[in-house]
């Protein structure tokens, strides 16, 4: 499938809500530190397994948006639907009824809000009679919850797809943004991941954690992605291209997983139609200097070492919106701090799965098409 | 752009597993509703699932390790396993990284999430088995396809709820169609669980013992669970190894209410028909069975019954639901719509709705009802719709 | 405030917070579907909050009539006797 285009975006991370709070936070950190993140305190009732998270402190999503339909919105979904507008927002997304049935949506998960799953079945287990659940969390307790939601506010009519890919999450959802605009099915595509902080995500990261360097964290971040040859109302400016994404799974992981994603950078490389050493900055999954997971099949198909950026040593584990954080720390880091040329954006999953994009983030402020 | 078609299929389900149990079960207008064993209903006024009974993975399963993945995935391994024996292909014959595989889900690993829920009420947060951790994550029904048959290529779970099958075999169609894949395994999986059916009984959907789709008195949903994958190829790589070809897949439609989570919207249901049908280059007169999502809920029966009048005409091609058989298997639901929707065209008949006893005025279609009925079928339209607003419809049609 | 009005001012806190208003924008002859802008999960959430907070069970065949909070108010005294 042939590229597309950022017109626009936004992202919520533990630095807070927007392209600026992100953009600042990346100024202050220093070279090679692992952020501590905020101190949960009273955040939940139930003892957590780290003092600290990566999680945005004081979030309302009524404060965004106002009391209307937001009562009942999990943490994920309330960090989606405030992700999507501030991101129709930087793009200068300009909707009508005519354009709305031809933007999708297309959301990458894990679990949707796992809290809201397993609450809920707590109910049926704990309540005097099983079925005294409350009807109206119902639709929360499914994975394509908080892009419906999403679809709601906005009134996006185009394809609406959840994606539970876990770490190749927004992976996943780039190929299938890109797989629907390339084939005509919208014209236009919201694409994203969002993952919330609660105890249950707290504790899995804690007890299936491939290591204690980082802590669990939240973050949604949205893309608003057309094809090249933009509509005027997606949005006027082009921060980056998205040239080429590969997914593919080395059944049994080990060596099968390493072979599978050097086969996606090569697959990129070739269908962006660019060089290996056109290749400056890489953002992978890792979180230690040590772990080369995915840096070690990358040098060894580029045949050279670019920076290596650990995005979750300053955001935290986000599990499927890892990446797409990774995405954003990619637009909205310093120019001056990174060299020219393209950045790798990988993936590699616990199991077998495996993903590679290739991203040029164009100019300061983007070509402006207006 | 290549032709996509069907050359294998794979049902594990209530009402029977594999093709030639299922396709007689589907002529027969067998149920496979049954009192619920795989959690406790005491308590519970409704307490009838569609539940696989007789699904052994330590059989099926040649790869995948039944003590290391949950019920879902299983049956997931389980259906694509059946699919690539019914396709005879040999996957070593595929060049590596051009099979794929695509599976929905509503639930995921629901069972898993059940367990882990009754050990956080025990012990805490801090009482969960990590095992069971690592069993959770919903990518894991795709990834146990991807394991069980040694697939290198894209390995893909969508969680669009109740028409999430569709989107699968949607996306398979356009990874095919557009040469990116010479085969991929699409469908989905879902098991039986406590909070559906709680869930469902509260909002006055769940009906109480059987599932009985565009009757007057219709009451509701009867949760069912299994999965279902079918064997997708471009036509060339099927004609190329002699490959007997079920139907063609010809396209398909995608869209979005955007109004409410759970009531869905009859013009948006309408015209994802419509965009199907230019997807796929047939006109509504050209089709001639609808396999619907036809839950028995209501609002579900009523809301589809008009946007295919609005769609179709007065009279339009007899719609039939195979939930009457197997109850709702939600992500699972339309993978088996399209496998029931490829028997009806391979075998030329339609798939009953069984419990069928009195005509609702309001809808205005032929549900087929109770018997099923030898038809000439040349083009089928399956159905699937979503909480969230998230509709998605296949088309299906004779090969050539 | 006798006990019946205590139960009335509850119910129109439970009401309320399910329709997203403030207890006092919530009258006792209000429509909800025609004031409020309810819909059907609005209505059978405020049913199944009252069946889990007063335990007990108000058939969802009475849904259509309960319309206002008024309403709803005479639906709880008459179930709550029939449990006594």
């Amino acid at each position: 499938m042939s590229g597309v285009v950022v017109t626009g975006w936004s992202a919520l991370t533990s630095a807070g809500v927007g392209v600026d709070a992100l953009a600042k936070r990346l100024a202050l950190a220093e070279a090679g530190q692992v952020e501590k993140g905020h101190e949960i305190g009273d955040l939940y009732e139930e003892p957590m397994p780290a003092a600290n998270g990566h999680f945005l402190p004081s979030f309302s999503p009524r404060e965004h948006l106002g009391r209307k339909g937001t009562s009942t919105f999990d943490r994920a979904t309330g960090l989606a639907v405030v992700c999507c507008q501030e991101a129709l927002r930087e793009a200068g997304v300009s909707l009508d009824d005519e354009v709305r049935p031809r933007i999708g949506v297309v959301l990458g998960t894990s679990l949707g809000s796992f809290k809201s799953t397993s609450d809920y079945t707590r109910e049926t287990l704990v309540q005097d009679k099983p079925y005294l659940v409350n009807p109206m969390l119902f639709p929360n307790t499914v994975m394509n919850c908080a892009a419906g939601q999403v679809a709601i506010r906005f009134g996006l009519r185009g394809a609406n797809t959840t994606i539970a890919g876990g770490t190749l999450g927004f992976l996943n959802v780039l190929r299938y943004a890109g797989n629907a605009i390339e084939r005509g099915h919208v014209d236009v595509v919201v694409a994203g991941a969002v993952e919330e902080f609660t105890p249950h995500r707290a504790w899995a990261t804690r007890l299936t954690g491939a290591t204690d360097v980082v802590a669990a964290g939240e973050a949604a971040g949205m893309f608003v992605l057309a094809k090249e040859n933009t509509p005027e109302w997606a949005g006027t400016r082009q921060r980056a291209g998205v040239l080429a994404v590969a997914t593919a799974y080395g059944p049994g992981g080990g060596e099968a997983a390493e072979t599978a994603l050097a086969g996606c950078v090569h697959r990129v490389l070739a269908k962006a139609g660019v060089e290996a050493s056109e290749v400056s900055t890489v953002y992978t999954g890792e979180v230690e200097d040590g772990d080369e997971r995915e840096f070690g099949p990358i040098v060894r198909v580029l045949g050279h070492r670019p920076d290596r950026v650990m995005v979750k040593r300053l955001f935290g584990e986000c599990d499927a919106a890892s990446g797409a954080v990774a995405l954003g720390v990619l637009l909205a880091e310093d120019r001056d701090a990174r060299p020219g040329g393209l950045s790798l954006l990988t993936a590699r999953g616990a199991d077998g799965a495996v993903g590679a994009a290739i991203v040029r983030r164009y100019a300061d402020g983007g070509l402006d098409r207006g | 752009m290549a032709r996509v078609v069907v050359t294998g299929v794979g049902p594990v389900s209530s009402i029977g597993i594999g093709i030639a149990a299922f396709a007689e079960a589907l002529r027969t207008g067998r149920s496979g509703i049954s009192p619920i064993t795989s959690f406790d209903p005491a308590g519970f006024p409704h307490r009838n699932a569609g539940e696989v009974q007789t699904f052994d993975p330590g059989a099926q399963l040649r790869r995948v390790d039944p003590a290391e993945w949950g019920r879902s995935s299983q049956f997931a391994a389980g259906a694509a396993r059946l699919a690539l024996a019914d396709a005879r292909l040999d996957l070593t014959s595929v060049a590596p990284g051009r099979a794929h595989a695509i599976m929905g889900t509503t639930s995921g690993e629901s069972a898993v999430a059940e367990a882990l829920t009754a050990q956080i009420i025990d012990g805490g947060f801090a009482a969960q088995d990590p095992a069971l951790l690592t069993q959770l994550p919903a990518n894991r029904l795709a990834n146990a396809v991807s394991e069980e048959l040694g697939l290198s290529g894209e390995s893909l779970t969508i969680a669009t709820a109740c028409s999430a099958s569709n989107y699968a075999i949607g996306y398979a169609y356009d990874l095919l169609a557009g040469g990116e894949a010479d085969v991929v395994f699409a469908g989905g999986a879902d098991s039986v669980c406590r909070w559906a059916h709680a869930g469902f009984f509260r909002l006055g959907a769940l009906a109480k013992d059987a599932c009985t789709p565009f009757d007057k008195d219709r009451a509701g949903i009867i949760t069912g669970e299994g999965g279902a994958v079918l064997t997708l190829e471009t036509y060339d790589h099927a004609r190329k190894r002699g490959a007997t070809v079920y139907a063609e897949l010809l396209g398909y439609g995608v869209n979005c209410d955007a109004i409410h989570p759970v009531t869905p919207d009859a013009p948006t249901v309408a015209e994802c028909m419509r965009i199907a049908h230019r997807n796929s280059g047939i006109a509504p007169s050209d089709v001639d069975y609808i396999c619907a999502h036809g839950t028995g809920t209501q609002v579900n029966d009523l809301v589809e019954s008009k946007a295919v009048i609005e769609v179709f005409g007065e009279r339009p091609p007899p719609i039939s639901s195979i939930k009457s058989m197997l109850g709702h298997t939600m992500g699972a639901a339309c993978g088996f719509g399209a496998i029931a929707s490829t028997v009806a065209i391979d075998r030329g008949f339609l798939p009953p709705t069984v419990n069928w006893t009195t005509a609702d005025p309001e809808l205005g279609v032929d549900p087929v009802p109770n018997a099923a009925r030898a038809a000439n079928v040349r083009v089928v339209q399956n159905d699937g719709f979503a909480f969230g607003g998230n509709n998605a419809i296949v088309m299906l049609g004779a090969p050539e | 405030m006798t006990q019946t009005d205590t139960q009335l001012e509850e119910l129109r806190e439970l009401v309320a917070e399910v329709l997203e208003l403030e207890p006092e924008e919530l009258e006792d002859n209000g429509d909800f579907i025609d004031d409020y802008e309810a819909d059907s999960l609005r209505a059978i959430e405020i049913l199944a909050r009252i069946d889990k907070q007063y335990k007990i069970e108000i058939p969802q065949a009475e849904l259509p009539e309960l319309r206002t909070l008024k309403a709803v108010n005479d639906a709880l005294i008459r179930h709550s006797v029939k449990k006594g």
